[in-house]
Parts: C-alpha cells; structure tokens; sequence
C-alpha cells in the first residue's frame, strides 16, 4: 500500500469511528485546501452521502473566491451545509477594521462556533487540522476533549493507544476529531493533486503571489511564488522543505544552540 | 643584557558561574571551604554584587568582560531579535559591540568603549592573555594569547584560538559543557558528569596555566551554573539525596581554587593580583512564571497559530516578552508589522507596569519585585536596542519567555533559578566600594592594576 | 497502484548512555541511508566535539526536526540491506516512559537489546528488558557494545554473554543472538571486526536479515464490523481490514457466532466492480442474504481465532489512579467492546521501582505492568498478539478513560 493511500484509509477509519461514536456529529469546513480535504475523506467514508451538516463559519469577510467554491461543493456534492455567523455582532458592525483584530476572531469565528455547537446540541467536531501546522500540534490527538470554554487540557490527556480513542463525553464538554492530524502540508498538495480535488483559485499565482492558506480577506497575505498548478505548488514545497532541511552550517549552530538553552529552560 | 625587561605583572581571574553570596557564606562558615577562608585570611575581601539586568551569564559575563554596561556593549540576552524584523537570534562574541579587557589589554582591539577610553593610553605595553571557558565568547575571535569559549559554544574549532590550542583539547578529550538534557533523563548520572566535566575542566585549565606563558589569566568554572539549576535544593538540605554530592563538588571547588592560589602565588612572587566573581546568584525555584502567556491574557500579546517564535506576532499586539523578561513594546518605529505610535508609549508602559504589578502567584504574593525602563538601566549608543521594560522578579519565580504556555506558571525540572543580587567578588582589600558593585564595575580594576 | 515493500519494525532499547543513538547513527551510516544534509552534519558535528565521529548527533537532529514538526515520527528513519528495509522505531523516551515503550515497541516486530559491555546490565536494562518480555518479542538480538573499552576481550564478552543469558531467560526473553559489537568504531556493525577476529558469529545486518517479518498482509482475514450504514436502500457493512484480504464471492465466517456468510459485494467510493480488497483499507461490504450483523462482530477467513470470555494477558497500567481487583473495566479490541473485570493478577512489576511481586496481587498501580486473567461478560474473538497485532492488543477503559493497554500471548 502506497503512502498516501495508507494516510487515507487511517482517516476515514477515524472519520467513521467519529460517527460511530458521536450522532450529533458535524464538519467543520473553512473552504481551505485541508478541511476540503477531510470533506472528501468523509464522502470517501459515507460512500458519497455525509450522514452529517457541513458547517461553515462565515465571518462575512471571505474572498468572493471562497464563497463561489463554497457554494459550487455544496451543490455539487450534495452537502447540508450550515452556515454559522455572529449577526448580533455582524450588526453591531464588528470587523477587522472596527477594533482589536483578536475581539474580531474572537466573536466571528470562536463564539460564531460555540453558537452553532449549542443550537445543534453538537457533542463533536471534525476539524481539518495538521500535526505538522505548529510545534504545538505535536501534542494533538486524533480525540480530544475541549469543555465548553473551548479549553484543551493538553497536560492530562489519555494516552491514545492502538486506534483506542477516547468517546465518554462529559456534560458541557465536546471533542474534537481530527482525522488528517497525521497529513503533512506535502501530503495534503499530493493527495489533492492525485484525488483531483478543486481547490479554491487564490492558492494559485497570480502576478507573482499566491497565497499559501486562506482565511479572512482583509487577514490574509499571499506569498511570493510563481506556483500555478498544483505540480509546481508540490515542487514549491518539496523544495523549500528540503532547504529547511539542508541545514545550512549557520541554521544547525543555530539548533545546537537552541537545544543548549532549552536544556537549561531557556526559549 | 635583555632588550626589553618585561613587567612581571600577573593577574588570576578565576570566575564560578551562578555561585550566590549568601552560599558561599554558609560554606566558609560550615567549613566546606576551609581552603578558600584561608586565603580569605590573606588580604583578601568577599563582596556581595549585583549580576546585569538581565541576570543571565551572556550579559553579565560580557558586563564584566567588557567593563561597560548593556546599553554600551549591546547584549541583552541569549536571544534577540534581529532590528525591524520578528526573526530570533543568539547573539554572539561578534554581536558584543565593545572591546573586551583582555582586547585592551593588548591593544588589540578594533572597537572601542568608554573604558577603553580611560586606558588606552595608560598600558605600558601590550599583555598577554589566556582566557578560558568564558560564557559568551564564541566564537573565539584572534587575540594576544589563547582563547576556548564558554557557553553556548557548538563548534570546538571556532571556538579556540589559536588552531594550535585546538590540537591539545582534542587530545583530552576536551569537553565545553556537560549536557544537560541528560539532565531530564537520570539525575544521578548528570551529577556524575558534572564531576567528571569539572575533572576535564581543571585538567585544560592547569595544562594552560602551567604550560603557557601569560600576563592575565582569566579561567570559568561553570559547572557550578548546572549544578545549581538541577540541585540547588540540595545545597543546604542535608535530607535531600543529593546533598552529599552537591556538598563534595564545593569541596572539589575549594581544592582547585587552592592549587590554583598556591601555583599563582609562586608564579608572581606575590605581587599579582588575584579576582574571584560569579556573574549571579542563585535561589530555590518555586514556579515558572511566562510572562508572555500573562501578556496575552491581559490583551497586550496577540499571536498567529503558525511561524517561528516572534513569527508569529500579529499586528494588533502591543507588547511581547524575551526571555527572561525583556518586554519590548511593539511599535511602530522598531517592527515592520508594530503599531504601536510613538505618543502612545508613555500611557501603554504605564499600562503594563500596571498590570505586571498585579501579576500574584497562588498565595497572593507579588511576582514581579522590580520594573525598570530601559532608560533607567542601560546608557550607551545601543541603549535604543534594548526592550523598553525590563522585571526582576520576588525570589522564587522564575520568569521565562517561552510562547508556547497554556498558563501563566508552570513547574519545570529545574531546582533553582538566577538571582540578581547575590552574586560575589573577592578582590584584595585594599579594594573598597562605597556601595554594592555590579559585575561591570569590577572590570576596570583589573586595568588599573596594569596601568 | 504502487505497492512498497513493507520495511521491517525494529525497536532499539537499552540503557541510557548504552549506545542506542550512537548506534542508530552508525545502521544509517553504513549502509549509506543517511541523507546527504544528515550525513555533512555529522560530519561536521565529529569536528565539533573534536572527536570521532558522533553518531548521536543523528537522532538529535531528528528530534529537533520532529519537535519543529519537520518529521513527525522517526517512521522515517529507514535503513537498509541488499535485502530489506527496516525501519526504527521510536526508542522509548524518559517522558512517559511505559507509554512509549510499549506503543513504540508493540509497533515493532524484533528488538535490538544494547547493553554496555564494560557497565554491564543496568536499571533500564532490566526495565526494557522485562517489558520486552512481556510483549512477548521473539525476534530479540542483544548487542554487547562498546566493546573497545573491555579491550575486544573475549573472556569479558563470554562472563558477560552468560549473565545475560541467565537475567533474559530469568523474563522469558529468549535471544536469538547475542553479538560483540562498538557502535562507536563500527565494529562488527555493518562489517565484521579484526579486533574481535574471536568472533564467528554474523554482524548486526547479518543477524537482523534472519529475522522475519510479520506478513500480515497473508495472514488469514481478520476484518471487524465497525458499523453498519444503508447506503441507496441496501445495508453496506464498514470496516478496515486488520489482516489478510477479501474477495468479492469469499465464503467467510461471522465471529463469535461461527456463522456462514458469503461476501456478495466490495464497495469503496468512486470505484466500480472492486473484487479484492487488502490489509488496512477501509471498506464497505454486503453480504448474500440477511444476516443480524452489529459492529463487533469479525468476518474472519478461518477459525483459528480464540473466542472466549476468559483471557489471559500481560496489561501495562498508564492510569494514575490505578486498579483494584474486581473493579469495572471496559475491554476494547478492535471493534469489540464488552464490559469486564480482572479476575486475577498472577505477578506484576513496578519498572520504577523494579519491585517485583510474584504472588497473588490484589491491586495494579499506576506505570505498573502485570500478568493479569479478565472476565469478560461476554465472548469475544482474538488472537495472538505475534500473530495478527490488532487483534492480539486492547486497550482497558476506567470509568470511561483510556487506563491500561494490553497483550494477549
């Protein structure tokens, strides 16, 4: 069996587990190349007809390019697509421009989120998450309990042993599941790639740009890259992790150096 | 006939990282150092002093090698960021934007500094110096005799000067510092290896001084830095497993600094000048305390979910801390993404102040002891570089600079923490100060003793 | 669709400063599967200590690599001889230590044991050692090293090789070699050594190419009903397949029940007429006929399985608080998951402590690993753990929380 199609029979394993598990179950789906990614993994797994909502958390301030493709999957494939947004505070005129850019997130895409979650009595979340996004991530399991403050206690996690994940639900809790914890960012571009997945357009360069994950509009910025097919966007990668890899002579002082500090509770 | 007489002039610095006043004076009084209160006894004085702000061994060790203060010679830290940008380096022996004593002293140098200043003319002629283990000095750079740099060395080879000095800690088996991730993995066998990177110690250091010539020799000890970070509970608890280890390396210590006191006395015909310090003190740790996970409960530090360290500042954040607490305002002058106006600085330092002010550990306490604005401290051309507040903390919390925290305190392995203002000096008693001197203070007494 | 051949899991344990990274560094090295970048690292790290080459530093790059999420596991460290790949996987590490020795080591399928031949068996020699045995590891090489500093002495390999043939069968671990080695100056590594010309015994490649892997991929079929969906009207069972194969038309057997059933149809998302189906894929499947089918159910191959509500098995205790006889468990094997308790416990071991107790316990403790009997209420299906892993390991609920991870030999 081939990497990619191992990664892929794990997930949907996962995603169905998930199901099992949960009935008051949804996807969260941001549109972005990861969360279409799971989307697809989860029709793979209910052979085409997702026995969940789809949740989009629209905070108003997307690319028009988002919402077009948003709306293009729906139709196409059929989805119950919820879409979730703070209109108290979309009234109120809340938006990147009005304030501190942290209340912003806070009250369009966190509490948006806590909202849906209370008016569908969801008890979990598939989320699209990576392992290999942040240092942080590293400690993420594929089950992971949040209270109703959205709170992870990372410190006291179960351990999650041979495909064993955790399921008893507390009152006020709800997990989060994240069936392509184990994709890399490689990954994902490679399995777009041979799935032939649509992707939205602004991962693609446009005059020199593009942009390397997508979110807000006024939020984002795009990066230099000449990548307009997916091929060079999966030679981009390639290359530049093995530049991150190729430890220059400085970067690898830099890391000795590094672990030196940390050994003695530095950084 | 010889053309030119040389000065006997001889000087032995001999430095012990992390080594606190108050130990010291708990173990010349409970005998554990009979040897060093006997050369006590012989015209010489044990000062209190206080380590730099920060009371890191990069900064104050430079403080002393250097003469001048941070706002002079331009380290702050083990790590910095680098001007107009969020990208985390560590400074190195390259970075230190003032000469050293030893540069001084032998007309060496390309930089220069008040203190150079003061001397320059004063020196006779140039001396001859061996400098060993001094924490920041990598890598080494080419000097008037033989230099091995201290921590945070990596590349052995850069960091010796001169390459044939290299070619002998090789054949040793010489060791830069212990490892002390071992630390984390088997207690017992890390404090066997500080003992057995002391014996490693000792042995280049005594190869050196009595194979070498030299004016000014001016050896580290840093050994005692680890074992205090790991064991310093140990020092004065006699229940605790590892007293009688931690004990036995002071006993060691008080041995070598005989031998070196006896050859040094020889070596001089008495005249020399002879300088013990520690760069800063030490005290028991009671919690971690991450200043930067406090910032960002208070509203002043917002942070991406992606990117390195400093990367992942947002716009929106006001303020953000470096280890160990260097606050640095996120301005719009000093950072491409700041916006923080200039004539909103004054309000958002009292802003923080405030709130650092009301940072309390579990019982109540206070955690922060003092909060200076980088004027206050630091003066000097690079005096602008440094973080705009600077905190010491109530002794038992130790303040980090890690982004990575789900809480404001943590516990970690570690058994102690840097202290300000309990670090030491003994210097001839002719020496006297009018008030408690910083690291940076006793440097100059070392040229006047040349001059 | 490319198939890779499956690299063989090795596990690599020992004493602390034993040589396991030292040793790891010098596998990649000779046999030329260090990558370019990790190989002028340690090139240049050697210069740095001013020493011969240091190997270790190999494994701390990926260590740094894995905790900047550059690498995610050391799946990744691979290596390999003219006839096979291995792949290593993680040592245990001090944090969590019970944790990850056994999700590391259960993953592999033999063990390199590394003992220091001047220090002898230590703490954490015995420790993986006895977990090692209670996971019951056939393939098992033990590798004296650092055999330069006894002086390539053969009398003190053979005193040593003795003890430790007496201390491993002492826990049932039985070697298949047991070979003088220094990892440092690759000494009977990748290559035989003149310095120990006494020696006629393989290196460490030779001996590790007469292990075998697990080919679970030809092992009978083990496939768990994980759910059940009705897919346009018709009932699609789901599942992944945890050994062997499935064919469209295969007569197969419904366990605990023993039932006949025949396999009417395979059915994977976007793909038409699929007629096999392998080892770790994910499917769905119809059946001829109707038939009661619930998620813990297995369709298996044959009958060799053991279906039974008594099981005997070596458990590891990861919860904190702990077990007392008699106390409600929930037993998790694949897909079965069925309410039980610990009847007995035969003889445990504290590795902190390295406390043995051989007599009748009435109590586990937190990071202890026991030989325990379960009641189970009702008939469940497994088979050893040597034989088809996923089917041979479960995990034990507490109150509703993942508490101890078991083996069944």
């Amino acid at each position: 069996m081939d990497h990619l199609t191992r990664l892929e029979n794990k997930s949907i394993y996962i995603i169905r587990e998930a199901y099992y598990q949960f009935k008051d179950i949804a996807m969260l789906w941001s549109v972005g190349k990861d969360s279409t990614t799971l989307l697809w993994l989860c029709r793979k797994a209910f052979f085409g007809h997702i026995p969940f909502p789809i949740i989009h958390i629209d905070t108003s301030y997307k690319f028009p390019e988002m919402y077009q493709f948003r709306d293009a999957r729906a139709k196409e494939w059929h989805l119950n697509l919820l879409i979730g947004r703070n209109e108290e505070k979309l009234k109120e005129g809340m938006g990147p421009g009005s304030g501190s850019k942290l209340d912003c997130c806070n009250e369009l895409k966190t509490n948006a989120l806590k909202m849906v979650i209370k008016k569908y009595h969801l008890k979990a979340i598939l989320l699209g998450i990576r392992r290999d996004e942040h240092g942080i991530r590293a400690k993420e399991r594929y089950f992971s309990p949040r209270d109703s403050q959205f709170k992870w206690d990372y410190e006291n996690q179960p351990a999650e042993l041979w495909d064993q994940y955790q399921s008893t639900v507390e009152e006020e809790e709800h997990f989060r599941i994240h069936p392509i914890l184990h994709f890399t960012e490689f990954d994902i571009w490679n399995y777009v790639k041979r799935e032939g997945l649509p992707v939205v357009p602004l991962y693609f360069s446009k005059n020199g740009k593009r942009f390397r994950s997508i979110g807000c509009l006024p939020c984002c910025s795009p990066i230099d890259s000449e990548a307009q097919t997916i091929d060079e966007i999966v030679e981009e990668i390639r290359i530049s992790k093995t530049s991150e890899r190729s430890g220059r002579a400085q970067d690898k002082e830099n890391i000795y150096t590094m672990q030196k500090l940390r050994a003695l509770g530095y950084m | 006939m010889k053309l030119f007489k040389r000065k006997t002039k001889k000087a032995l610095i001999i430095g012990i990282d992390g080594v606190p006043y108050s130990l010291l004076n708990t173990y010349l009084q409970k005998d554990v150092m009979p040897n060093l209160k006997e050369i006590l006894s012989q015209g010489l004085t044990l000062h209190q002093t206080n380590a730099s702000i920060p009371d890191i061994s990069s900064v104050s060790w430079t403080s002393f090698n250097t003469g001048v203060n941070p706002g002079e010679h331009g380290i702050f830290g083990f790590t910095d960021l680098r001007p107009q940008s969020y990208s985390l380096y560590f400074p190195n022996s390259k970075d230190v934007k003032a000469p050293t004593f030893w540069e001084i002293l032998a007309k060496t140098n390309e930089r220069t500094s008040t203190l150079f200043q003061k001397y320059q003319h004063k020196m006779s002629h140039p001396y001859r110096s061996i400098v060993l283990n001094v924490p920041h000095t990598y890598p080494a750079l080419p000097m008037n005799g033989i230099l091995v740099s201290g921590f945070v060395a990596i590349d052995l080879k850069k960091a010796t000067f001169p390459e044939s000095a290299y070619a002998y800690l090789q054949s040793i088996d010489y060791l830069i510092d212990v490892e002390a991730e071992k630390a984390k993995e088997d207690k017992a066998a890390f404090m066997k290896s500080l003992f057995e990177c002391f014996d490693i110690r000792k042995k280049a250091i005594s190869h050196f001084f009595g194979e070498e010539s030299w004016d000014l020799f001016f050896a580290c000890i840093t050994e005692t830095d680890r074992l205090h970070h790991f064991f310093f509970d140990a020092s004065n608890d006699d229940k605790n497993p590892y007293h009688e280890s931690f004990i036995r390396f002071y006993i060691e210590l008080d041995k070598f600094i005989k031998y070196l006191y006896e050859q040094f006395l020889e070596i001089s015909s008495d005249k020399g000048f002879l300088m013990i310090l520690s760069d800063h003190g030490f005290a028991p740790v009671q919690k971690e305390v991450y200043i930067n996970k406090f910032l960002e409960e208070k509203g002043f530090l917002l942070l991406k979910s992606e990117g390195n360290f400093y990367e992942r500042i947002e716009n929106e954040t006001r303020a953000f801390n470096l280890d160990p607490c260097r606050i640095y305002i996120h301005s719009k002058e000093a950072f491409p993404g700041g916006t923080v106006k200039k004539e909103e600085r004054a309000a958002l330092l009292e802003e923080l102040k405030m709130s650092l002010r009301g940072l309390r550990g579990d019982n109540g306490d206070e955690v922060i002891d003092q909060i200076y604005e980088k004027e206050e401290i630091y003066h000097g051309p690079h005096t602008h570089l440094a973080p705009d507040l600077i905190c010491l903390p109530k002794e038992g919390y130790d303040l980090k600079g890690s982004l990575e925290k789900k809480q404001i305190f943590g516990d970690n392995i570690f058994k102690g923490m840097h202290t300000w203002g309990d670090a030491f000096c003994i210097l001839p008693e002719t020496i006297r100060f009018s008030k408690k001197p910083s690291v940076e203070n006793l440097t100059e007494y070392i040229l006047q003793y040349y001059s | 669709m490319l198939m890779e051949e499956r690299a063989l899991p090795i596990v690599i344990v020992g004493h602390v400063d034993h040589g396991k990274s030292t040793l790891i560094g010098r596998l990649l090295y000779d046999t030329g599967c260090l990558p370019p970048d990790k190989f002028s690292e340690i090139q240049h790290s050697s210069e740095t200590l001013g020493r011969n080459l240091e190997f270790a530093f190999v494994m701390d790059c990926f260590e740094e690599e894995r905790s900047r999420g550059i690498t995610i596991d050391t799946t990744q460290t691979f290596f390999k001889t003219p006839k096979r790949r291995y792949v290593i996987i993680d040592a245990p590490g001090h944090k969590e230590f019970l944790k990850n020795m056994i999700t590391g080591s259960s993953q592999a399928e033999a063990a390199l044991l590394i003992i220091d031949a001047f220090e002898g068996i230590r703490d954490q020699t015995r420790r993986h050692a006895y977990i090692l045995g209670m996971l019951g590891f056939k393939q098992v090489c033990v590798l004296l090293n650092k055999i330069d500093l006894v002086h390539y002495s053969q009398d003190k390999f053979l005193s040593l090789k003795g003890e430790v043939i007496d201390f491993l069968n002492q826990l049932n671990v039985h070697p298949t070699f047991i070979l003088p080695i220094s990892a440092i100056h690759g000494d009977n590594v990748a290559k035989p050594s003149e310095k120990i010309s006494w020696f006629d015994g393989p290196t460490v490649l030779q001996a590790l190419d007469t292990f075998e892997p697990l080919k679970i991929e030809e092992k009978p079929l083990r496939f768990p009903i994980q759910d059940i969906y009705t897919i346009d009207g018709k009932k699609t069972i789901v599942g992944r397949i945890e050994a062997g194969e499935l064919k469209k038309g295969q007569s197969v057997y419904l366990l605990p029940e023993k039932k006949k059933v025949e396999v009417k149809e395979i059915k994977k998302f976007l793909e038409k007429d699929v007629s096999i189906a392998h080892f770790e894929e994910s499917i769905g499947i119809r059946l001829k006929g109707r038939h009661r089918v619930k998620r813990g159910q297995i369709l298996t191959a044959d009958l060799s399985s053991w279906i039974s509500d008594q099981i005997k098995a070596n458990i590891f205790w990861l919860d904190p608080t702990g077990y007392r006889v008699g106390e409600a468990l929930l037993f998790r094997c694949v897909t079965q998951e069925v309410p039980c308790r610990i009847d007995k416990i035969n003889r445990k071991f504290d590795p902190a402590s390295m406390e043995l107790t051989e007599e009748d316990a009435s109590s586990i403790k937190g990071a202890e690993v026991a030989d325990v009997l379960l009641q189970l209420d009702e008939k469940v299906a497994v088979d050893p753990f040597n034989e088809i892993p996923e089917m041979g390991r479960f995990v034990l609920e507490k109150e509703g929380r993942p508490a101890a991870g078991g083996i069944i030999l």
